[in-house]
Formats: structure tokens, sequence, C-alpha cells
């Protein structure tokens, strides 16, 4: 029984879909990456979930209700770029919030400075949101998401607009939140996906390019590819081609000295590549073995 | 209701912190006490300026209190007007293009509450404002002037803030759809446009909240009041929340 049910998502602007016809599902306890490049719909994606959207066609069930039933308070929503009050203070605002979803004034009181404590802001909690940093106004917008302990949080592309060390410090938060309630999280990096997700959605234009959990895509896309660089010189780049007419060979694709091919058995072809590159003395830089990444699957879902 | 209270709360801490609540009563007490002095000095004001040709005071009538009263008060339906429609235009208006709006509306809050918050909000600015400035203008009055009648006072008063609220309610509606500054206009030209429609054609428009106004001064000279203004005028603020919590449905997000 997941959580979150969608059937055949739709939403148009001035008749042009954004999202066009999505069906996923969100089972509890799992975290889920929106994968895709930007203008996929994930952001419209997550609005129509959070409720700011309707939905030209298609529905939403949340919890085994009803489409249609407002599930707003088991929500917790981060927009891509939160706006806050700027002359509140953050603890003041998490208490806003947490009344705002239901909360008890006393109980909102001290779940606010536990959640603030949490994502490193108690020291911050009695200052003015107006002073606060992108990382620090991105810690508080994840607080407000979790003071009212929501079993589905909604993220949009929590980690895009950080600096190193501020993606670091949200992706570890992210890591222990998934340990207690359902994320669904959008981004157009793969990477944070991998770091944290069991399930990948990837969108391209408005609809669901390839959906699963991480492992089983793993198995299914990862190819044996090579990669080779070798020195920008006639001989090494002819010689690149002509690797194109192999017996062995599936996919190719060079460009500027650099190739990456899908072959059908890399045990053969790596051997017979690198005995002609000794042969012909190819001014080889790198050569690698093994199974395409997702980044790859991602490259060629997005390229087409 | 616990929700309708906590927006009303961060709408007055807005307010407060904003400092909108002393600068609007601020400019309303100036208003207020500036019409009292400035008749009763008249005469004076005149003398410095040392170019009055000789006899022309000799016509000048010092107006009665109620009258004095009145004037003041019809201070508050031009500048004062435009104060707090500037004060409210960016109410909805800013929610929406900062983006706060997308957080708010994120949570289990109904439309209708929110905008309700926020018209309570500035009803109680607008309140505050109209009260003080009031007692500041009736307090010279009475020192420079003479006697008022404490009842009709207070119900010209009252006549006057239903009419103030009919242009926040206006600003409140065009700023659930227009941006800030777009609302203000709107708001103002509506306004502005029954006042006029009113003094072309008082007879044919006399349940028009414009003729609020008029009926605020009549009352301090002792006049009658009908309820027709009244009427309108709470049904048009009922139907400025309706259509500003309709819009506010629909348009959640930064635009």
């Amino acid at each position: 029984m997941p959580l979150l049910e969608v059937t055949n998502l739709r939403k148009s602007f001035g008749g042009h879909p954004s999202v066009d016809g999505i069906s996923f599902g969100a089972e509890a306890g799992r975290c889920v990456a929106l994968l895709g490049p930007n203008g996929a719909g994930k952001t419209t994606t997550l609005r129509m979930l959070a409720g700011l959207l309707p939905p030209t066609g298609g529905s939403i069930s949340f919890g085994g209700d009803p489409p249609g039933t407002d599930y707003r308070r088991q929500l917790g929503y981060l927009p891509q770029s939160p706006a806050f009050y700027s002359w509140m203070s953050g603890l003041e605002y998490m208490i806003f919030a947490a009344k705002l979803s239901g909360m008890a004034a006393k109980e909102a009181a001290s779940v606010s400075g536990a959640v603030l404590e949490r994502v490193g802001l108690s020291s911050a909690a009695r200052r003015r949101i107006g002073g606060y940093s992108g990382g620090m106004k991105q810690r508080l917008g994840l607080a407000q998401a979790l003071v009212h302990r929501p079993r589905l949080l909604l993220l949009d592309e929590p980690v895009s607009a950080l600096d190193p060390i501020g993606r670091r410090e949200v992706m570890e938060l992210l890591r222990d939140i998934r340990e207690e309630t359902t994320v669904i999280f959008s981004t157009h990096v793969l990477h944070d996906a991998e770091e944290i997700c069991d399930d990948v959605i990837l969108m391209n234009r408005g609809a669901i390019a390839v959906q699963g959990t991480l492992a089983r895509l793993r198995a299914e896309y990862s190819l044996p590819v090579i990669r080779i660089t070798t020195a920008k010189e006639d001989k090494a780049v002819r010689w690149l081609e002509e690797l194109r007419h192999k017996a062995f060979m599936e996919e190719a694709s060079i460009s500027d000295g650099r190739a990456v091919f899908n072959v059908s058995d890399v045990g053969l072809a790596r051997r017979m590549i690198l005995q002609e590159a000794a042969g012909l003395d190819i001014p080889l830089l790198q050569f690698e073995a093994g199974s395409s990444t997702l980044e790859d699957l991602f490259m060629k879902v997005v390229g087409t | 209701m616990s929700k309708l209270w906590t927006l009303y709360y961060r709408e007055m801490l807005e307010a407060v912190r904003s400092y909108k609540l002393i600068w609007i009563p601020v400019v309303f007490i100036i208003l207020g006490i500036m019409q009292p002095l400035v008749t009763f000095y008249m005469a004076d004001i005149l003398a410095a300026s040392s170019n009055v040709p000789a006899g022309f005071m000799d016509s000048y009538e010092m107006p009665g209190a109620a009258a004095v009263m009145a004037q003041a008060l019809g201070q508050y339906g031009t500048i004062g007007i435009l104060i707090l429609v500037l004060g409210t235009m960016n109410s909805l208006a800013g929610e929406r293009s900062s983006g706060t709006a997308e957080l708010l509306m994120a949570r289990p809050v109904s439309p209708v509450s929110i905008v309700v918050a926020k018209w309570a909000a500035n009803f109680t600015v607008l309140i505050i404002a109209l009260v003080l400035g009031v007692a500041g203008a009736a307090y010279y009055t009475v020192q420079l002037m003479g006697g008022l009648a404490w009842g009709a006072v207070a119900a010209a008063s009252g006549l006057y803030a239903l009419w103030l609220l009919c242009a926040v309610s206006l600003t409140l509606l065009f700023s659930a759809w227009l941006r800030g500054p777009a609302a203000a206009g709107f708001a103002l030209l509506l306004a502005a446009g029954m006042s006029l429609a009113h003094s072309l054609l008082p007879s044919r428009t006399a349940w028009l909240p414009a003729a609020l106004p008029g009926m605020s001064a009549s009352v301090l000279a002792e006049g009658r009041v009908t309820g027709g203004p009244m009427i309108s005028a709470a049904l048009l603020i009922v139907a400025c929340i309706a259509g500003a919590s309709l819009l506010v449905r629909r348009n959640k997000l930064p635009n």
C-alpha cells in the first residue's frame, strides 16, 4: 500500500504540457529522487503534490484516501528558494509554521526549539531571518518542513543552490531524516540521488523516462563500457574512428580525442584495443574499462 | 479559529515591526489636529503673511466646533485614504511576489482565514489611527472652539471608518490579484469614482458607500442617517473578502 499514489498526473500551462501524464507511487519510509534536467517538470510535479497547483488532469491519493482529500497536515514542503518573513526570528517563524499545521502553542514552542537545534540553528534562533546566509535559510526551510512531523516530505532541489559545505550539511541531515519519514526530493544532480535514495524517477520533458529502485536501474542500465583518452594527434584520431567498425562495438561516441565505447564483451574489447594501441604506438593518455553509470543513462535520456 | 488568531498575530507583529502601527496613526493625528489649529489661527497666519488687503479678514467668521470637526474628518477622506491604501496594497501582493505565500499555502490553512486575518489587521490599524486622530482633533476643537456632542462625534467617526474600510477592503481585493502599486491605483480609482458619482448625482447614488463621508458630516450638524450606504458598504466589504479569498486560492505562486 503506497503512501502516495499518483495516477496519470498532467499539468499544462497555456496549452503547453509541462507535466504530461506521469504515474508513480511512493512507499512509506522510502526516499524517492525525482531526477531530471531543468524544465523536465520536477518543480511543477512537486507543487501539484503540495497542493499549490491544481492538476490539469489525473489524480493524487495520499495514505489510501480518495483523491482530493486535503493531506497538507501530513505534508512538509520545501520550495526551491524558500522565502521567509525577514523581520521574524527563526524561532518565531518555526512557531508560526507549527501552529498553522495544527500544533498547540506549548508543543509548537518546544518542538520548534528542538528542530532548530537539530538543523544546527539554535544559536541563530533568536536572530532575524533577514540576516541569515543562504545555507542557514535552506536549513531553516528544512526545519519548517519537519516541525509538524509530516508523513511525507517534499523537497524541491534542496541542495542545488548551496556551496559544497552547505550541501554536505544538508545531505547529512537528509540522510538522517529519511530514516524517519518518506521523502520525495527533486534534483538535477545524479550524485545526490545516488547518495541517499532508494528509488529514482527520471523525468524528461514532462514525462517519466525511467523509474525504479536504484539497485534495479543500476543492474539494468549498466553496460560494459570502455573509455579512452588519447593525445590529440591525427594518428590517434584515425585509430579511434577505425575502432568504430570492430565487431564487438555496439555504440561509440568520439570527440576531441576522447571516446566512449559500449561493447558487447569487455574482456575481448580490452585485449584487442590494448594490443592495437601498443602495435600502432598510439599515444594513450587514459584507458578505463568497466560499467557505465547512471550518469550515462541520464545523459542518454536527456540527450535524445 | 486558533489558526486565524495565529495569522492575525503575525500580521500585527509585522505592523509593529515595520512601524506601520506607528506612522499611520501619527499621520492621522497630525491631519486631525491641523484642522482646528489652522482654523483657529487663520487670522494670525494671514496677518503674519503681511500682504493681506485691509478689511479682508473682517468677513472671516470662526466656524463652529461641529463644522471644524467635520472638516477634520474630511481630511481622512483624501490623504487618510491614500495612506491606508498604500499601507494595505502589499498585504497579499507582497506575500505572493516575495514567495512567502508558497510556504504559507503549503500548510493546512484556508485562503479565507489568510484574507480575513489580513483584513482584520488592516482594520485594527485603521481603528487605532482614526481613534487617535479623532481624539486629537476633538481635543483641540474643544479647547479652541467650544463643546462637541460626543455621541455625534463617535457616530460620525464610525461612519467615516466604514468608508475608509471600504477603500481598504477594495485594496485587499486587488492585492490578491495585481501587484501592490496597481492594486492601490485601482482601489483609489474605484473609491474616487464612487465619490465622483455621488457628488454628480447625489439623489440617485444616495445608497452608495461614497455617501458615508457626507452622512458623517451631517451627523455632526445634527442631520439624519439613512441605512442604505451602511448596508451597501457592508456588502462591498464582504464581497471584497470573498473575492480576495477566491483569488488567493488561485494565485499562490510567485508570478
